[in-house]
């Protein structure tokens, strides 16, 4: 494999750090490296999953994210637990789960198009009106998860969780959205240049509306799931803030848009899970690995340099008058260098 | 800051031989150009004519290619590029204002005088300097040095544009970029009477302005920028605005050859079912314009550079307003292909089917096969270099832009809307580009096009030429000549001149 395979397919990186770090664990635990996987698969979709949305929203173009992400998991683990105790049926909770993640991402979606709001701002403040309800949902809360979810939930043949390969069809299908659907072209075509695509004829408004959704319905999904395999609290969704940033950051996804890596999503989370299990088999504390965490994230970007557009690299340097640039780009005759 | 010019008569700024070249662009072809102090030099020229980079390689903000920039006498276009200590008696008023819209007024002399305020104390001094100035200069100007130039109206900006490149302790050449573009008629005048005591005090002016008369009421001399070169230099006395059109390369209209061109204009689009039509649209940029477009019609909207003809297409490609009506479906050519054009991290084929990728798709699923078929097809019929799947940045600008032609018309649209997309391409593709929309008009899509540059007009069915947010002319056929579009988009009528 040359190097040309390797920058080609961003998300080798993630899968390569992750039985990295698997090796390692392996080398200090000296137990059996089987179950180290299971156990990173069984944790892993969660991540995934809400990783998938937030690599959606990435792909939108400069300055898209979404940080209600968080808020929302906590809020979805409160509203499916709750919906599914009184109706009796998990199915109804999940639905519930996504369904509020909708909701808030509705509030986020009419304040970046609507209002103008810069998508983080939005975002955020969504967020923060999720967390609101999540703590007046928290005080007094009885029901308990599902158990034939949880047991579900928990059912590994040969050792791959069921979740797992749920999650990889969701991947696969993830996939295929962004190849061969209409909306995942525009989405691509917007976050690489949204002038360009609005003048293509893309509703560019209906491309970002739909992406901020989607994320939205997905981190009520993870919410929902992962509520029904721990247990619903105020704090379930934090730690997925940073990281469903960080995973998409590492699978490969342009942070500045226009290039998804759904699959670089699976190898990133999966090198996350396991560094969790390696830092506490160390024995550091939650804030020496999230300083871990950030840094890598920093230090994924600073090798990204931001991205591989044309107009990149000139960007650092001084500005030169735009009337030479424009035709100063290659000739025809070397376009298969 | 008083201005202590040299002896008048003698040169202060000469030009020999200046060429200029961006890429493929000639935008000077050896100028030969002498401003003597205490004159006021007129320029005028078309479109590309090379005004602006000439002014940019006078006032030292630009190297030129060969030739030389000669300041008193002195050669200083040395090969390092120009130094600002020798420009720094030539100042010039840009028509887009080089002001920082988030500083006030005093806060920008700052910024463009700082070698001449003293370092304590300077916004005091900057402050009475603008004030005095400006009185002087636009008396009634309603603008104080405190005040943000964002909130300043674009006449009172330009009047503080005018006055931040005045203000400087030796003022030997001023330069004066389309001046009056945003002023009214008081301050044009009044500025003008300041330019008349600069000049008796020995400074130079260099004015360039598309309004003739206003040239001729104030140069002592006049020259003819086509092409990149100075083609006349006459003096002012004795000139007529005609003469002047006719240096320039128009053909000088005659007014009832006029009126029958909208005549028969009226009777040909009468013919044809109406895809896009503006009744009356006014609004930024926009006065009262009224068009037509007919099914396979190619309209084009010719006359300056900003005269409002990208409102129009604005206007046709989100037709919200009630005064615009578009049937049909649309599709967008842009100009600046950089910044909206071109989508970087993709491949020829990807960014070609972009438009069409919606018309071809069933249920919202892309169909690749027949996605293929159109691609291979525009590839071969625009003879694209690098083939369908070389990345777009790697093509030359030229192939960029047969792309971006491409994608637009590979869609169903019915209505093409051309915002000057063939600027900076070479002949070649354009021939090419210009038999193409000649073909797909032949088929009954209709095409609007905003060109900066004339010749391509004679490729339109129908021309609109514009000027100040209006339509002035309307030419059809073979009225259509690039004579013909310099001479009306420079005309001006009187009622014009005194309202604005």
């Amino acid at each position: 494999m040359n190097i040309r395979t390797i920058v080609s397919r961003p998300w080798i990186w993630g899968f390569a750090a992750a039985v990295l770090v698997w090796a390692i664990i392996m080398a200090i635990s000296g137990q059996g490296g089987g179950q180290t996987v299971s156990l990173a698969l069984s944790l892993a979709p969660y991540l995934v999953v809400v990783g998938l949305g937030q690599m959606l929203v990435i792909t939108a173009g400069p300055g898209n994210i979404d940080v209600s992400v968080a808020p929302i998991i906590s809020l979805a683990g409160f509203v499916s637990v709750g919906v599914a105790g009184s109706t009796g049926s998990a199915t109804v909770g999940i639905l519930a789960g996504i369904g509020v993640g909708v909701l808030v991402a509705v509030i986020s979606t009419v304040a970046i198009l609507g209002l103008s709001v810069p998508p983080i701002i939005a975002t955020l403040a969504a967020g923060l009106v999720a967390s609101s309800v999540t703590l007046s949902l928290a005080n007094g809360f009885t029901a308990v998860p599902d158990p034939g979810l949880r047991q579900l939930l928990n059912v590994r043949p040969a050792g791959i969780p069921i979740l797992a390969v749920a999650v990889a069809a969701l991947t696969g299908l993830v996939i295929l959205l962004l190849r061969r659907t209409v909306y995942g072209r525009s989405l691509i075509a917007v976050g690489q240049n949204r002038r360009a695509a609005e003048r293509a004829g893309i509703p560019v408004a209906r491309v970002i509306a739909t992406t901020y959704l989607v994320s939205g319905a997905l981190a009520g999904l993870t919410g929902a799931l992962l509520a029904a395999y721990i247990a619903p609290s105020a704090d379930l969704g934090t730690r997925y803030l940073l990281d469903s940033v960080a995973v998409v950051v590492i699978g490969g996804t342009l942070i500045s848009g226009g290039r998804a890596v759904p699959v670089g999503v699976w190898g990133a989370g999966l090198f996350f899970i396991l560094l969790d299990g390696l830092v506490n088999l160390v024995g550091w504390s939650t804030a020496a690995q999230n300083l871990l965490k950030g840094g890598l994230v920093l230090f994924v970007l600073f090798l990204a340099g931001g991205g591989d557009r044309a107009g990149g690299t000139a960007s650092r340097f001084r500005r030169r008058p735009r009337t030479a640039a424009a035709t100063t780009t290659t000739t025809g005759d070397n376009t298969h260098g | 800051m008083d201005n202590r010019g040299p002896r008048a008569g003698e040169p202060v700024v000469v030009a020999k031989g200046v060429t200029k070249t961006y890429g493929r662009t000639r935008a000077l072809a050896g100028v030969d150009l002498e401003v003597r102090a205490g004159e006021v030099l007129g320029l005028v020229g078309h479109n590309g004519a090379g005004k602006s980079t000439l002014m940019r390689v006078l006032a030292g903000l630009e190297a030129c290619d060969e030739g030389a920039v000669l300041v008193h006498g002195k050669e200083v276009s040395g090969a390092a590029g120009p130094r600002a200590e020798d420009f720094r008696a030539v100042r010039m008023a840009y028509q887009e204002t080089s002001l920082c819209p988030d500083l006030t007024v005093a806060e920008n002399i700052w910024v463009s005088s700082r070698h001449c305020l003293p370092r304590l104390g300077w916004r005091r001094a900057a402050s009475d300097a603008v004030r005095r100035r400006l009185d002087e200069m636009f008396p009634g100007h309603g603008v104080t040095p405190r005040d943000r130039v964002e909130d300043l109206s674009l006449a009172q900006r330009q009047m503080v544009e005018i006055t931040r490149a005045s203000l400087v302790d030796r003022l030997d050449l001023l330069i004066l970029d389309e001046p009056t573009e945003s002023l009214g008629p008081d301050a044009a005048r009044s500025l003008y009477d300041y330019v008349r005591t600069l000049t008796a005090a020995g400074t130079a002016v260099l004015l360039i302005s598309h309004r003739i008369r206003e040239v001729l009421s104030v140069a002592d001399r006049v020259a003819v920028l086509r092409d990149g070169a100075v083609t006349a230099e006459r003096f002012a006395e004795g000139l007529g605005e005609q003469d002047v059109l006719t240096l320039m390369g128009a053909h000088v209209a005659v007014p009832s050859e006029q009126d029958r061109a909208a005549a028969r204009a009226a009777g040909d689009a009468a013919d044809r079912p109406v895809v896009a039509e503006l009744r009356g649209a006014t609004g930024p940029g926009l006065r009262e314009v009224s068009l037509r477009v007919g099914a396979g019609e190619v309209v084009g909207l010719a006359g300056l550079a900003g005269q409002g003809q990208q409102e129009v297409l604005e206007r046709l490609w989100h037709p919200v307003r009630r005064d615009t009506t578009v049937v049909g479906t649309r599709a967008y050519v842009p100009g600046d292909r950089q910044r909206s054009g071109v989508l970087p991290l993709w491949s020829v084929a990807e960014n070609l089917i972009v438009t069409a990728m919606r018309g071809l798709a069933r249920q919202g699923l892309r169909r690749p096969a027949e996605e293929r078929a159109a691609v291979g097809d525009w590839v071969e019929r625009l003879a694209i270099r690098g083939g369908a799947d070389a990345g777009i940045t790697e093509l030359s600008g030229g192939n960029q832009q047969k792309v971006i032609v491409a994608r637009a018309f590979a869609s169903t649209a019915e209505l093409v809307l051309l915002d000057d997309p063939f600027r900076g391409v070479d002949v070649h593709t354009k021939t090419d580009l210009y038999a193409l929309i000649r073909q797909e008009a032949a088929q009954g899509r209709s095409v609007v096009w905003y060109s900066s540059e004339n010749a391509e007009m004679a490729h339109c069915d129908r021309v609109y030429v514009f000027r100040a947010g209006r339509v002035v002319a309307e030419l059809v056929g073979e009225e259509i000549s690039e004579e013909r579009i310099i001479a009306v988009s420079f005309a001006e009528s009187d009622g014009e001149q005194s309202n604005e």
